[in-house]
């Protein structure tokens, strides 16, 4: 029922277009993208077939020095907004969009939020309150101490010293 | 044609059917049992451990506590030191209503509470104290009675 199909960049459009012509995925689901840190950023498309029920995950990797593929619009209209919010959210150009501006973040916005390396400003301008010890109060933390309890997830270097 | 025969039929048998509408807030809204309201917090049961304001994903429970040394109960015995709650605050604002602290308190502190009309007009005011928190207790359910069955 589900296929997950790893495609070069290259063959990106080939590989849609075989998608809706010869397996009648004709439903285009999302696409979206993937940080891979230093591999580059993958790019996935969902794609379904009404009359077979299959679901086809194409997938392809983007060398961090080249994030720019063309546009599946036109193969799946469908295709556009997920390419602009892609293309905000992940930096990766999408050759040939007939309207690759920002869509959900707001004017001026710099950076790329949905990359790992963006620092997420809510997570460095607020105490994390978990970093209280039991016994402890919220005052008591601006003394020094030993050792820092550090927030689950978040990267040491966001954290200020 | 198949389709707009279908799409009419749709149409034909709302258009025969009374419409409903809740009137709400004149009759209370029936709720589903594990309705997820607001979290109370039963005090006495807390030992300030932390693990609910670590756990939380949405870093929006604040405890601040101090700690008191209980005389030996026997003679000879050693002082027992024990964390006294001073601020247990929850901020419905950042909340998700997740109920990781509910699930990750070990001592039975944290409860759902279906009660759901605490609207504020400034957001500092969905930041609900001890106090506060306590109340909601009073409108906690009863927990459901294990079926028959099941493993005890």
């Amino acid at each position: 029922m589900n296929e997950t199909q790893d495609v070069e960049p290259a063959e990106w459009i080939a590989a849609l277009t075989a998608a809706r012509d010869a397996r009648h995925c004709d439903f285009f689901d999302f696409l979206t993208a993937v940080d891979e840190l230093e591999d580059g950023i993958r790019i996935v498309a969902h794609v379904y077939s009404t009359s077979t029920r299959q679901h086809l995950l194409i997938r392809t990797l983007l060398p961090p020095d080249a994030l720019v593929l063309p546009t599946a619009t036109t193969v799946y209209k469908g295709a556009n907004w997920h390419e602009r919010e892609t293309c905000e959210m992940f930096g990766v150009q999408f050759d040939g969009h007939p309207n690759l501006i920002p869509l959900l973040l707001p004017d001026g916005f710099e950076g790329t939020p949905l990359r790992k390396d963006f620092v997420l400003a809510s997570r460095v301008a607020k105490q994390w309150p978990g970093e209280v010890d039991p016994g402890q109060s919220l005052t008591e933390l601006k003394k020094p101490k030993r050792r820092r309890n550090l927030p689950p997830g978040v990267p040491e270097d966001w954290t200020r010293p | 044609m198949k389709g707009l025969l279908k799409g009419l039929v749709v149409t034909l048998r709302t258009m025969t059917r009374r419409s409903v509408t809740r009137q709400y807030p004149e009759t209370r809204p029936d709720l589903p049992p594990r309705s997820r309201g607001v979290i109370g917090l039963l005090a006495e049961n807390c030992t300030s451990c932390m693990l609910c304001a670590r756990e939380c994903p949405d870093w929006c429970i604040y405890i601040e506590s101090h700690k008191e040394t209980l005389p030996a109960v026997v003679e000879g015995g050693r002082e027992r030191s024990r964390n006294v709650l001073d601020r247990f605050a929850i901020d419905f604002s950042l909340c998700m209503y997740c109920g990781i602290c509910i699930e990750a308190c070990p001592f039975d502190a944290l409860f759902w509470s279906p009660e759901f009309e605490y609207a504020e007009h400034s957001i500092g005011a969905l930041t609900h104290e001890m106090d506060l928190l306590g109340e909601w207790m009073k409108t906690v359910p009863p927990p459901p009675a294990i079926e028959p069955g099941e493993p005890t």
